[in-house]
C-alpha cells in the first residue's frame, strides 16, 4: 500500500497529478486563497510543465516586460505613466495573474501554444501605453514633442489598418484600447472607477457598461494627451454615438467621425463607407500633412493577409482535428487584439512560434485538450471580467471552446490589386468590426452560427447575453427558439460586459454548474471548481 | 604565513563556482516566488492599496467645466 502510495507521488511528481476526480485528480480549486484569488501556491504540472512555465512563461515575461518598457520609450516615461494614470498603476503591474488564470490547468503544448499568445498582446500593451505616456503633454510641462506630433488618437473599433498609408510616420494608438478594454480581462476592478465617474455625473446605470466606462475615463481626466486629432465611431451603437460626443467636448481637438452604418450588406452603403474611409485619409493629410502612400497601404495590407491566412491555417485544424493547442480565452483575446489592431511585427513574430507548435501538434497527434467531452462554439460578446471561464470551463466540465465569435468577426482578406478593390474591400472589414457583425448585426449575421458550429464541429453553444446591450437583448427569445427547433445544447452566459458586479463570476459558475448537471446529467471533472468565492480576485 | 600556492586554473574554477552558486540560490530563490506567488501576493497586498490610495487622493481637473468649444476649428469641408 505504502509503496502504491509512494510510486503515485512520484508519478505525480514527475507528470503533475491527472486532470479527474476519479483517477485522483489535481483539485485546482484547492489551490486559491478565497475570496482574493491568489494561489497558496501555483499549481504544480510535472517536472517538464512547471521548469516551463517558470523559465519560458513567468520569468520570461517579467524579464521582457522589462525590456519592452525600456526599448519603447523607457523606464522613466513608465514610472510617470504609472504615476499619472489608475488605469495602468491598478492594472498592468499583476499582469502575471492573468496568465495563471487564463492558463489553469493547462498542459504541454496547449500551455505554449496560448502562452505566446498572452505574450504577443502583453507586448502590444506595453507599446501602446508607452507611446502615448512619450508623447504625452501632461507628463512633459504641456510640450507637445515629435512624437505627439506624428501621433493619431482613434477610437478602439477603429480598424488600425486605415492608417496603413502612412506607415512609419504617423502611429495610430487606440484611444480606449489600453486605458479600457484590456484593463477589464487583466484587473476587473480598475474599469469600476470609470464606469461611476461617469454615473456620478447624471448619467443613468443602464446604458452599455463599455461606452460608461470609456466616458468615465475623460470624466476622471484619466486619458493621456498624446495626439494633435482624433478619429471617433459610432462602434455600432446609440450609446457610444454619446461616447463619442463626451469625448469631443473633453479632448477639444480636431475629430473624424467615421461612421459604422447600422444598415449593411448594401451596395450602396458599402460606397457611401469607401467614402467615408476617403475621406478620412483627406481629413489626415490635411492636419498632419503627409501625403497618403498607396504603396505603403499595399505592403501592410499584404502582411496582414499573411496573418489571415495562418488564422485560416489554425482554424482548419481546430475544425477538423483534436490537435489545436491553443486555448479558447487565448484565441479569442490574440486574434480580436490582431484584428482589430492591424498588422505589427509582434503577431508575426507570434504566429511563427505558434505555426511550430501546431505542426508539431498535427504530425504527431498530441491532443492538448484530452479531456474534452463537449466542442463548444462561443457566440456574441463574451464577459471582459471573466474572459478566461472557458478555461474553468474545461477545467471543472471538460467544455472546450474551440472557436468564438471574436476569432470569426473579420473572416477575410483585403485584395490588394487595384485601389477600388482595396478600398471596397476595406470598407467591409470596418463594417464587420466588433460587436457590430455577428452582436448587433441583423439576424443573418447573427445566425451564422449555425454554419460555423457545423464548420468547426461543435455541438455545443455558449450563448453570452449582454444584459445592457439593446441591439441583442431583442434576439434572445429568437434564439431560445432556434435552439429548441435545431435540438442544439445550449446555455447562457449572462454578463454587463466590463462590470462585474452585475452578474459576478461565480453566479456564471453557477449558471453552467446547473445546466450541466440538469440539463447534461453529467459529473465535473474536477469538484473543487464547483463553487468558490473569487469575488476580490483580479 | 603561508603563501597561496593556487594556480591561474584554480582561481578561474573557484570564480566559476562562486557564478554557479549564486546563480544557482538567485533561482531557487525566484522559483520560491514563482511557486508560492509571492508576487502576487505583494502586489495584491502592498503595491495595489499603495496605488489604490494615491489615485483616489490625487487632485483632478473638473473636466465638466471644459467649455465645448463648438466653432474652435475650422468648419471640414466634404470633397463632394
Amino acid at each position: 500500500m505504502a509503496k502504491k502510495s509512494v510510486t503515485k507521488a512520484l508519478k505525480d511528481f514527475w507528470y503533475g497529478k491527472p486532470h479527474t476526480a476519479e483517477e485522483g485528480g489535481r483539485r485546482i480549486g484547492e489551490l486559491y486563497e478565497q475570496p482574493n484569488g491568489l494561489f497558496k501556491h501555483r499549481e504544480w504540472r510535472g517536472v517538464k510543465d512547471t521548469m516551463y512555465y517558470f523559465y519560458m512563461i513567468w520569468l520570461y515575461n517579467y524579464i521582457f516586460m522589462v525590456k519592452d518598457v525600456m526599448v519603447m520609450g523607457g523606464l522613466v516615461n513608465f514610472a510617470k505613466g504609472v504615476w499619472r494614470y489608475r488605469w495602468v498603476g491598478q492594472t498592468y503591474l499583476p499582469v502575471l495573474h492573468w496568465f495563471d488564470r487564463g492558463l489553469e490547468g493547462m498542459r504541454g503544448e496547449a500551455m505554449k501554444a496560448s502562452a505566446w499568445h498572452y505574450r504577443a498582446m502583453v507586448s502590444s500593451t506595453i507599446r501602446q501605453f508607452q507611446r502615448m505616456f512619450a508623447s504625452d503633454t501632461r507628463l512633459h510641462g504641456g510640450k507637445q514633442n515629435d512624437k505627439y506630433k506624428h501621433n493619431i488618437a482613434h477610437n478602439e473599433t477603429v480598424w488600425g489598418g486605415v492608417f496603413y498609408p502612412w506607415d512609419g510616420e504617423i502611429t495610430g494608438v487606440p484611444l480606449e484600447m489600453i486605458p479600457y478594454f484590456v484593463t477589464c480581462h487583466v484587473n476587473s476592478h480598475t474599469v469600476l472607477n470609470y464606469i461611476d465617474a461617469v454615473q456620478s455625473i447624471g448619467l443613468p446605470g443602464d446604458p452599455c457598461p463599455m461606452c460608461q466606462a470609456e466616458s468615465g475615463i475623460f470624466v476622471l481626466d484619466d486619458v493621456p494627451d498624446y495626439a494633435p486629432a482624433v478619429v471617433t465611431c459610432n462602434e455600432a451603437c446609440d450609446a457610444s454615438v454619446s461616447t463619442s460626443t463626451l469625448q469631443d467636448w473633453f479632448f477639444d481637438k480636431p475629430l473624424f467621425s467615421l461612421p459604422m452604418p447600422m444598415l449593411f450588406d448594401d451596395p450602396l452603403v458599402k460606397k457611401y463607407v469607401m467614402r467615408e474611409i476617403e475621406e478620412l485619409w483627406k481629413f489626415v493629410e490635411d492636419q498632419y500633412g503627409i501625403p497618403f502612400s498607396w504603396e505603403k497601404l499595399v505592403k501592410k495590407l499584404e502582411q496582414q493577409n499573411e496573418l489571415q491566412r495562418f488564422e485560416w491555417e489554425k482554424w482548419d485544424v481546430a475544425a477538423h482535428s483534436d490537435y489545436y493547442p491553443v486555448n479558447g480565452v487565448a484565441q479569442a483575446l490574440y486574434r480580436i487584439y490582431q484584428t482589430q489592431y492591424g498588422d505589427w511585427e509582434i503577431w508575426h513574430v507570434t504566429d511563427k512560434k505558434v505555426r511550430k507548435i501546431l505542426e508539431k501538434c498535427v504530425s504527431k497527434k498530441i491532443n492538448s485538450f484530452p479531456q474534452t467531452r463537449h466542442r463548444v462554439i462561443a457566440w456574441s460578446c463574451a464577459p471582459l471580467y471573466y474572459s478566461n471561464w472557458c478555461t474553468w470551463a474545461y477545467n471543472c466540465w471538460g467544455l472546450n471552446v474551440i472557436i468564438n465569435m471574436d476569432s470569426l468577426m473579420f473572416d477575410m482578406t483585403i485584395r490588394t490589386d487595384s485601389y477600388e478593390n482595396a478600398l471596397e474591400d476595406m470598407a467591409q472589414y470596418h463594417m464587420w468590426a466588433p460587436m457590430r457583425r455577428m452582436a448587433v448585426g441583423g439576424m443573418h449575421h447573427m445566425f451564422e452560427l449555425w454554419d460555423y458550429m457545423k464548420r468547426f464541429n461543435c455541438d455545443m453553444v455558449a450563448m453570452y447575453d449582454q444584459l445592457q446591450c439593446k441591439g441583442v437583448q431583442g434576439l434572445h427569445g429568437l434564439f431560445e427558439d432556434e435552439f429548441r427547433k435545431r435540438n442544439i445544447n445550449a446555455f447562457w452566459i449572462p454578463h454587463a460586459l466590463p462590470d462585474s458586479r452585475t452578474v459576478s463570476r461565480a453566479e456564471i459558475r453557477r449558471l453552467i454548474n446547473d445546466y450541466m448537471t440538469t440539463v447534461m446529467h453529467e459529473e465535473p471533472l474536477d469538484p473543487s471548481l464547483l463553487d468558490f468565492d473569487d469575488s476580490m480576485t483580479w | 604565513m603561508k603563501k597561496c600556492k593556487c594556480t591561474c586554473g584554480c582561481k578561474v574554477k573557484k570564480l566559476i563556482f562562486k557564478v554557479l552558486g549564486i546563480a544557482l540560490v538567485a533561482n531557487a530563490a525566484l522559483f520560491a516566488v514563482f511557486f508560492f506567488d509571492l508576487d502576487g501576493k505583494l502586489l495584491f497586498n502592498v503595491v495595489e492599496p499603495f496605488l489604490k490610495k494615491h489615485y483616489d487622493d490625487m487632485d483632478r481637473k473638473d473636466t465638466l467645466k471644459t467649455p465645448y468649444s463648438m466653432d474652435k476649428f475650422p468648419k471640414y469641408d466634404y470633397n463632394s
